[in-house]
């Protein structure tokens, strides 16, 4: 043993169980005195020999059976081990005199577990070896048969030597073989579970060791703990401010389809799902990406939705059906809140995060106006066709807006066909109808110039085209194609509205400052204006020589012939800004209504709680907040200083 | 300098002439239906051509189905829903309309 400790080899432990046998035939007793003495002395013996066998007798024994394993012909097996353990008669195993020397000494039985554990050791390393990001194709049941082919043989010498046929040794086998292949199950779904979240991220490249996940989970129960750890992965890797919405989305959409792979019932999904589904809620652009990924984002080309699936109506919450003759019973481990769901479509399950798809059809709304109106050639089939296939899914009602929408859009193309008939313009414009599209944001000014005169032209044409209704411009919107002549070049560029006033003001005089423009103009915003003006200063057109003027640039100046837009080529400089109102937008301007309302309550009744402010806006037309939503907003409001807070107690601040 | 424009995409929205001159941002709303006029009435789903106003002599305006609908009514005795008088369309003078 000393020597074992100095050195650990396992031909040291060999040759330790070689000696204790020696001694025990020594000392054994004649055959002729009977099972019971042979059996005492067998009992007293073990018990010395165990009772001083030191704990680092368990590691070499250990070691001595591990290596075993690599002593499967006689060929690889060394010397010492035959020399030691000679085993009668032929054997296709050069160990079974080993074996056979561990039964006599007892030590199979003693150390059962400790022969297991060296093959379950031998199946975990063998399994994280070769199967670790290994996802494209199933693992397990080579797995199975590695074990079938690899550990069953070596486990014939311990447990099934005495079987003469191989039926015999299967059920020998029987217990310890089932105890393996659930153990290789085990593994095999630890090492899954710990990589779920990267193999999600590669679906459906990935979808074979999917399949295998879900074989292990059915022979062992490990769903508890993969909900845990897809859970913990998810919150660490997913949920952060780091991640960006849509990748987010992606990656919730893939985890829907993976787990409904593994667990077809989809409980797991449902735990899984609930901390994202929360998660998403909270963040602001969520029904934005969504939408955007409904209507199909032409710059990124993998949408949310699967071309493949078939468009199907949104589904709501379903009721237990009493009559469904294949009604099944929630599996066990199904949470309170479980509600079956029958597998439906991603779309919907992604809209189900919100309680309400009126927030989905005015995002929606939003986004198509902002399409729209960005539209210049007069093309929007693809915007047509988006909304066809939404209406399938939320509903003709629900997009009629939309509908309207579009209907002025051929509309306008219709009637400007006409006027342009009656009368050449060179402006095409949109005429929307107003109540239909989102509230759009509204800084009107008065163009300048031939600008006015083409407007007025227009608008002539259009009343006499039809005689009930006149327009009204908005001129923020939209953009202008220009060619500018200079002395020494002509300019072309393709600006916002109010770039093209500017520019036609300082066509009549050369130099202004900028409260001269916006004086001119009318209601627009200084940094809008400034912007307007860096616009041609860019472009090389305008220069500003002393802060707040402008002077046109007849001649070019050296110096911005370096400026990028000193070419011919027309620069576009639509602003990015969009120019319809955002939803958030649009609530804020919802709540500054109201709060001339809770002003003038406040005013009149001197102080009062949440719940009567809450009760009292009810009666206010359009008032859909909860009590949680104003809470905030007079939270908000306190900050500000305008409101003040005492005992639940609210009242205007002197 | 000269300033040429070749090409304008301009925005503009449709209002009804309802022969006032304010461009008041709200708009009035048609009296049966309390829908804007540029809105629709109840049974429509096109706003503009295929819902227009109907103009009375009484200078009431209202969408026109909103109207025919009333009329048809018993209870209207074919009166203006607004003031009770006689309901006589008038005839629009569509050029007279100064701007």
């Amino acid at each position: 043993m000393s020597r074992y400790m100095t050195e650990p080899e396992p031909e040291h432990i060999a040759t330790l169980i070689h000696v204790l046998v020696r001694w025990h035939r020594a000392w054994a007793p004649i055959q002729e005195m009977g099972p019971t003495v042979m059996g005492t002395f067998t009992i007293t013996y073990q018990t010395h020999v165990f009772s001083i066998l030191p704990p680092e007798f368990s590691k070499g024994f250990k070691e001595l059976i591990a290596y075993t394993f690599q002593v499967t012909s006689p060929d690889t097996c060394p010397d010492w081990l035959t020399k030691l353990f000679p085993c009668q008669g032929k054997s296709p195993r050069p160990d079974l005199g080993l074996w056979m020397t561990f039964d006599e000494l007892g030590l199979t039985e003693r150390y059962e577990s400790l022969i297991l554990s060296v093959c379950y050791e031998r199946i975990e390393t063998h399994i994280t070896e070769t199967c670790s990001k290994v996802w494209d194709q199933q693992m397990l049941q080579p797995m199975r048969s590695w074990m079938s082919d690899v550990i069953i043989p070596w486990l014939i010498t311990p447990y099934a030597r005495e079987a003469r046929t191989a039926d015999e040794a299967a059920i020998l086998m029987r217990s310890v073989g089932s105890r393996l292949d659930y153990h290789v199950c085990k593994t095999f779904a630890d090492l899954r579970t710990n990589e779920l979240f990267d193999i999600i991220i590669d679906f459906p490249d990935s979808k074979p060791a999917l399949e295998d996940l879900k074989d292990c989970l059915q022979r062992v129960d490990q769903r508890s703990h993969l909900v845990q750890s897809l859970r913990k992965s998810n919150r660490r890797r997913l949920l952060h401010p780091g991640a960006d919405t849509k990748l987010i989305l992606t990656q919730y959409v893939s985890i829907i389809r993976c787990l409904r792979i593994v667990d077809p019932q989809g409980v797991l999904l449902f735990k899984v799902a609930d901390p994202i589904r929360r998660y998403l809620r909270d963040r602001p652009d969520t029904i934005r990406c969504i939408v955007a990924s409904l209507v199909g984002d032409g710059e990124s080309g993998d949408s949310l939705v699967d071309e493949n699936e078939p468009i199907q109506p949104l589904q709501q919450a379903q009721f237990d059906d009493y009559t469904d003759h294949k009604w099944e019973p929630e599996p066990i481990d199904a949470g309170p809140e479980f509600r079956t769901n029958k597998p439906s479509d991603i779309i919907s399950t992604l809209i189900s995060i919100y309680d309400s798809q009126e927030l989905f059809v005015k995002e929606l709304q939003v986004l198509l106006a902002q399409r729209l109106l960005a539209i210049k050639d007069g093309n929007f089939d693809r915007e047509r066709r988006n909304i066809e296939i939404l209406k399938i899914r939320f509903g003709e009602a629900a997009l009629q807006v939309c509908e309207v929408m579009l209907k002025d859009m051929t509309d306008s193309k219709r009637t400007d066909q006409h006027i342009q008939a009656q009368k050449r313009s060179d402006m095409h414009p949109t005429v929307i109808s107003r109540h239909f599209w989102p509230p759009l944001q509204t800084n009107t000014f008065v163009m300048p110039g031939q600008f006015r005169q083409i407007q007025e032209d227009y608008a002539r044409e259009f009343s006499l085209f039809k005689p009930d209704k006149k327009l009204v411009w908005m001129s923020h919107l939209g953009s202008i194609n220009l060619e500018l002549e200079l002395d020494d070049r002509t300019v072309g560029a393709e600006v916002p509205p109010l770039e093209a006033a500017f520019i036609e003001l300082t066509s009549r005089v050369d130099e202004w400052t900028v409260a001269e423009l916006i004086a001119k103009i009318g209601s627009i915003e200084r940094p809008a204006a400034l912007k307007a003006l860096t616009t041609w200063v860019e472009l090389g057109v305008l220069k500003e020589d002393t802060p707040d003027r402008y002077r046109l640039l007849k001649v070019a100046e050296a110096a911005n012939s370096n400026s990028k837009a000193s070419g011919k080529q027309p620069t576009a400089a639509v602003d990015e800004l969009p120019p319809v109102q955002t939803v958030q937008q649009q609530q804020a301007e919802q709540m500054r209504v109201f709060w001339k309302f809770i002003e003038g309550m406040l005013k009149n009744l001197g102080q009062l709680p949440l719940d009567r402010i809450q009760q009292m806006l009810k009666f206010a037309p359009d008032y859909n907040r909860n009590i949680d939503q104003l809470a905030a907003f007079m939270e908000a409001a306190r900050r500000e200083g305008l409101v003040a807070v005492n005992n639940g107690m609210w009242k205007l601040q002197k | 300098m000269k300033v040429t424009i070749k090409n304008w995409h301009a925005i503009a929205q449709w209002r009804w002439d309802i022969g006032t001159n304010e461009t008041d941002e709200e708009g009035d709303v048609c009296g049966i239906c309390r829908v804007p006029y540029e809105g629709c009435c109840p049974s429509c789903k096109m706003p503009g051509d295929d819902c227009p106003l109907i103009w009375g002599e009484c200078s009431h305006v209202f969408h026109m189905h909103c109207l025919l609908k009333w009329i048809g009514t018993a209870a209207s005795k074919q009166q203006c829903p607004m003031d009770r008088r006689p309901w006589v369309t008038a005839e629009r003078k569509i050029n007279n309309n100064p701007r």
